[in-house]
């Protein structure tokens, strides 16, 4: 069993077995068949195991990431070294394993995407069919759709093995790298970055309409946002600046320079919004912990089995 | 209608307008700004000029052209260092799958710039290697600050010659057996990986900075200011800030710290810093006279109604 | 500039202008981009999920790579294709009697993420409280503020440069009573911040509603920092969009600039 994790260090075992080979393929099959088992002895779980079983899947998942925490590590590991002792071997286990489990999220959350495939195509295809208004619109978004995702796997086809390196230079590309590149770096990309700039608009007309000076609060807010601001642009600085060293003569040592704008927006960087955005933060990061914790031992509401 | 409600009925169309023609107009004329680098984006540079040239540095590429505004100049500014000082880099992305290619081509254009001038480019392979996207960013802190032989185990990339190699026969990987083997590691961001990556690998050995959009610059000063950040450049008062200093490098008065640093006085140090940033100043002037023009209509009616 | 290029970027300014129309008004081919927009992002959702996540993450573990270019090749680990299905038991989301099994892998996702809170809690907030511990009582009143360190002279003797940096050390060493101060509004500003978070219980006390007002005046501070950024970041942006329709595609694809 400890051998299933030595990735980096491969040898052949039970575990695993060659590219290529039938046998490895037949255990492939084999570990195919038990999972499908698995979901049919679950299936076929008792209601009142539901809970506890989900409980339990939440339990060791995270329990591996603590005990990785706690645990004493190898200290100074060399490659091929031996553990010493039953505490030692448990350390060696958990660090082999780590490289492994930590992908588990990545892999899990990949295979979940259909869900959300699936709920896009369940939408637009039934307003497709059944005529919706503005079912053209639908069309638009599923014939994109499925056009990216083929020319997308295409041109990743293109680029596998020794030919990726030339396709680096667009002179040596094909109609389907020339397509890719357009519909990918012409419009996604474009259309991504008009989307993100949009809010730019939204910001000023919300200054406009809704930054009132009506409450302290608002008051306050709006006099940092307006230091902040000024502090950002460098001719702004240069002027006020300027002006407190006219009143000073350029003497580095007078208190006068402490109101050049410079050191204004610092202290309140450093001292007020510095500390104001870190009690935000422990705020916030005190609830993670909490949550974190209850998830963990699944004390959430909604969490575990049951229908 | 009185003068305060004029005021305070500009119809959007209007105020969008005009923002699109200051965001525009200034962009065709070039205005030399004055700047006064912050302290964060000083300890950045120093960082950096300190490194010692032949060392590896690791950089997370989490930036796309939807952020290329000011993650670009970020990324820019960085490679022109490291290029400069011939100081190898180990790219891979945590954020978006796309950001390795357009990491990529940022390199491929400054290296079209060295090439312009007669200098050698930074060669994929011995002076940088790209390992990829990795898709879970907790799951990728978690392997680089545990064991990075294993974070990019199986990864290849492509030799001068075309041909597809581990990259750790590279060498620039080729001396690294864990984090702490990295004279630094740069995060360039528009996303929350910059938490992540703190979360995971501070405390490894490990020096880390960072270079962020300005919506994640707030919430990344506090770690600048706990030491967990060597340097911090914020959105694009840090990219210009970056290029003043490439120019005219660390200045005696600018940092007690780092007294004088120099820059690369001469080379092509201008980017998207100098491009934007006198539009910014145009732009965020239109905002506060908004501001005021709102406030003051709302005066205005308020004293009407009175 | 190539042909391509510029029909490259022509399309794109298109896509650009056409979602800028929303500005305006909702119209049909705002609509038209945004779905195109939807699409696109979707299956490239669609071609990442294989090619950057699962090919390399549980493919090539569950079933090796060959040997290549002299690089030697990884056997495949079979007990990776267990993940598959337990992936699936996602999908019983829709079965009306066995929709609990759905549960298996977001609670494994879920459990992963929590037991990893620990960690990460204390890397990421234990150097910042133990910054957040500043000296509010001076050490020192030689001077209100922070005297300004010695500059050696050019050519000093290493006595005097020696001189210079135990001043230098002594000042750096030392709390001056404006350096107090600002430590203790810092600090004052943490706490204060803090229990305008506390709900656990009810506020009463002059004190303690004092302290969640002023909380609450301070985080406008923290929000007025934050909301100053933005806007920097978010003009940024839209001016790099500017500058591609004018002088990248404009300037430089049209007309040659």
């Amino acid at each position: 069993m400890s051998q299933l994790f030595l990735q980096a260090q491969p040898q052949l075992n039970f575990w695993n077995g060659l590219n290529g080979t039938t046998g490895l393929w037949i255990k492939i099959l084999i570990g195919l068949a038990l999972g499908v088992g698995l979901i049919f002895a679950l299936m076929s779980a008792p209601t009142q195991t539901r809970r506890p079983i989900v409980a339990f899947v939440t339990f060791i998942s995270g329990l591996f990431y603590v005990l990785y925490f706690f645990f004493p590590r190898p200290i100074d590991r060399q490659p091929g070294e031996l553990p010493l002792d039953f505490v030692e071997s448990v350390s060696f286990y958990i660090d082999d394993a780590f490289g492994v489990v930590t992908d588990f999220t990545a892999i899990l959350s990949g295979l979940l995407l259909g869900l959300g495939i699936y709920s896009l195509l369940h939408v637009h295809v039934k307003r497709i069919i059944k005529a919706h208004q503005n079912w053209f619109f639908s069309v638009v978004l599923l014939v994109s759709m499925f056009m990216m995702t083929i020319v997308g796997y295409w041109d990743w086809i293109t680029r596998r093995g020794e030919a990726g390196a030339s396709l680096d230079d667009p002179a040596n590309w094909s109609a389907i790298n020339y397509t890719k590149d357009l519909m990918f770096d012409g419009l996604l990309q474009a259309m991504d970055a008009a989307m993100f700039s949009i809010i730019a608009f939204y910001i000023l007309s919300a200054a406009y309409r809704a930054f009132r000076v009506r409450s302290v609060e608002a008051t306050i807010l709006l006099a940092t946002a307006l230091i902040v601001i000024l502090s950002l642009m460098g001719a702004v600085e240069f002027l006020w600046n300027g002006m407190i060293d006219g009143m000073t003569g350029k003497d580095p040592g007078s208190v006068v320079n402490n109101l050049k704008l410079t050191e204004i927006s610092k202290w309140l960087r450093d001292t007020v919004q510095g500390a104001a955005i870190r009690g935000i933060d422990f705020g916030v990061g005190i609830g993670a912990l909490a949550m974190g914790l209850r998830l963990w031992l699944s004390l959430e509401r909604g969490t575990g089995g049951g229908n | 209608m009185s003068l305060g409600e004029k005021l305070m009925s500009i119809p959007k169309w209007v105020l969008y307008l005009i923002l699109i023609v200051v965001a525009s107009v200034p962009l065709f004329i070039k205005i030399p700004v004055p700047n006064t680098p912050l302290e964060p984006a000083i300890d950045l540079y120093g960082t950096l000029m300190n490194i010692p040239e032949g060392s590896t540095v690791l950089i997370a590429s989490d930036w796309t052209k939807s952020t290329r505004g000011e993650s670009n100049g970020h990324f820019d500014a960085l490679m022109k260092i490291l290029m400069r000082k011939k100081i190898k880099a180990c790219i891979y992305s945590s954020g978006d799958p796309q950001a390795p290619q357009v990491a990529r081509d940022a390199i491929g254009v400054l290296n079209m710039e060295r090439k312009a001038k007669g200098l050698p480019p930074y060669q994929r392979w011995n002076d940088w290697i790209t390992v990829g996207y990795f898709p879970n960013a907790e799951a990728c802190a978690n392997a680089i600050a545990n064991n990075v032989r294993v974070a990019f185990g199986g990864k290849t990339d492509y030799t001068p010659e075309g041909t597809s190699r581990d990259v750790f026969q590279s060498p620039v990987l080729k001396d690294i057996r864990k984090v702490s083997d990295f004279k630094l590691m740069m995060v360039i961001t528009a996303s929350k990986t910059s938490n992540i990556t703190i979360e995971r690998v501070y405390g490894k050995g490990v020096d880390l900075a960072m270079m962020v959009t300005g919506v994640m610059g707030p919430e990344s000063l506090p770690y600048y200011s706990s030491g967990q950040l060597k340097g911090l450049a914020v959105g694009l008062k840090g990219v210009y800030d970056l290029e003043q200093m490439l120019e005219s490098g660390i200045t005696p008065g600018m940092s007690a710290k780092w007294g004088t640093v120099p820059g690369f006085p001469g080379d092509s140090n201008i980017g998207n810093g100098t491009r934007y940033y006198p539009t910014l100043h145009f732009c965020l002037t239109l905002l506060i006279l908004a501001v005021i023009v709102g406030n003051v209509g709302m005066a205005l009616s308020r004293k009407k109604a009175a | 500039m190539d042909n391509y290029t510029k029909f490259k970027l022509a399309l794109g300014v298109v896509a650009t202008i056409g979602l800028y129309t929303v500005l305006y008004r909702e119209n049909r081919f705002y609509r038209f981009v945004e779905h195109v927009f939807l699409g696109l992002a979707s299956g490239w959702a669609l071609v990442t999920l294989w090619t950057e996540t699962l090919k390399e993450k549980w493919w090539d573990r569950m079933v090796g790579v060959a040997s290549a270019n002299g690089d030697p090749g990884i056997p495949g680990y079979w007990a990776f294709i267990l993940l598959l299905p337990i992936g699936l038991m996602g999908y019983f989301v829709f079965s009306r009697k066995h929709n609990w099994l759905s549960r298996i892998p977001i609670g494994i996702i879920l459990g992963l993420w929590s037991g990893q809170q620990i960690q990460v809690w204390f890397n990421r907030y234990g150097p910042q409280m133990r910054d957040s511990m500043k000296p509010i009582f001076p050490t020192t009143t030689d001077s209100i503020f922070v005297p300004m360190p010695p500059v050696a002279p050019d050519g000093a003797s290493p006595d005097q440069l020696a001189n210079v940096a135990a001043e230098t050390a002594r000042i750096s060493a030392n709390v001056y009573p404006t350096e107090a101060l600002t430590n203790l509004v810092y600090v004052f500003t943490l706490l204060a911040v803090l229990s305008y978070f506390l709900f656990s219980f009810e506020i009463k006390g002059k004190f303690l509603r004092g302290m969640t007002t002023s909380g609450r005046w301070l985080l406008m501070i923290g929000f007025g920092a934050i909301f100053g950024s933005t806007v920097m970041m978010r003009f940024t942006l839209l001016i790099d969009r500017m500058y591609f329709i004018w002088i990248e595609f404009l300037k430089q694809g049209i007309l040659g600039g």
